[in-house]
């Protein structure tokens, strides 16, 4: 996303919410600021403002900590998971630098935990759901069908051919 | 690790967990967070899973312990349905 349509974007929320520059977690830039009094929201982020986050890429994951650098073991756990098959590019919200969001998030999905991943705008689940797609294939699937080739059907490829 | 006893945790988690879950034929709740009752891991088996996905089946048992869950810092589930 570039830099101008980035900045639009967090325009468009802060005046949804009537509030300038609220931030909303962006692991792309690493920028963010601590929460302050909410306007109309009571202290969690809105199920526009959140979806939007999870239609924005196909694989979004928020998560506490950054892929970098996670500061919880279960979402490092989502991490690595997804470095397995190859998938680095995705949007990641560290829910620590954002209280608002990450109530939002757990009221959005209906889910009281971290870390929460969603594929094609759709909530899929936390650690323990996305390793057990990772051990019967099921992740492979689903991210074909996002168009996403999984690492792991290359490395088998290899070693076929040894 | 011996199974000689229960913690209370263990024990409440387990209670509502059966009354939710009445059909259930097998319910095991671990403290994973050494008798702390911060962290628990959740295994059940139930006819009430079946022709659901797992995070629809999850999400059922997230319900049953909401109130529990508040206290938590985080849990693990793991649901599985009977053979048949």
């Amino acid at each position: 996303m570039s830099r101008v349509v980035w900045a639009a974007w967090r325009l468009g929320i802060a005046t949804a919410r009537g509030l300038a520059g609220r931030p909303l977690s962006q692991a792309a830039t690493g920028a963010s600021e601590g929460g302050g009094a909410e306007g109309g929201g009571g202290g969690s982020a809105s199920r526009e403002a959140v979806e939007r986050l999870v239609r924005a890429h196909p694989v979004v994951v928020f998560m506490k900590g950054s892929p970098e650098q996670p500061l919880c073991g279960f979402s490092n756990a989502v991490v690595q998971i997804l470095r397995l098959h190859g998938v680095e590019d995705y949007n990641a919200h560290d829910v620590l630098q954002d209280p608002d969001l990450r109530q939002g998030i757990k009221n959005y999905s209906n889910w009281p935990t971290i870390p929460q991943v969603y594929l094609n705008g759709e909530f899929v689940g936390g650690c323990d759901i996305l390793l057990q797609m990772h051990q019967n294939g099921d992740l492979v699937e689903e991210l074909k069908k996002l168009g996403i080739r999984s690492a792991l059907l290359d490395a088998e490829k290899d070693q076929d051919k040894k | 690790r011996g199974f000689s006893s229960q913690s209370e945790g263990e024990a409440r988690v387990s209670r509502v967990l059966r009354e939710k879950f009445p059909r259930a034929s097998s319910i095991r709740v671990v403290d994973i967070s050494g008798g702390c009752g911060a962290m628990y891991e959740i295994h059940i088996e139930s006819e009430d899973f079946r022709e659901k996905r797992t995070v629809q089946q999850h999400q059922m048992v997230n319900q049953a312990l909401s109130e529990e869950i508040k206290s938590m810092h985080g849990l693990r589930i793991f649901t599985s349905t009977p053979k048949p």
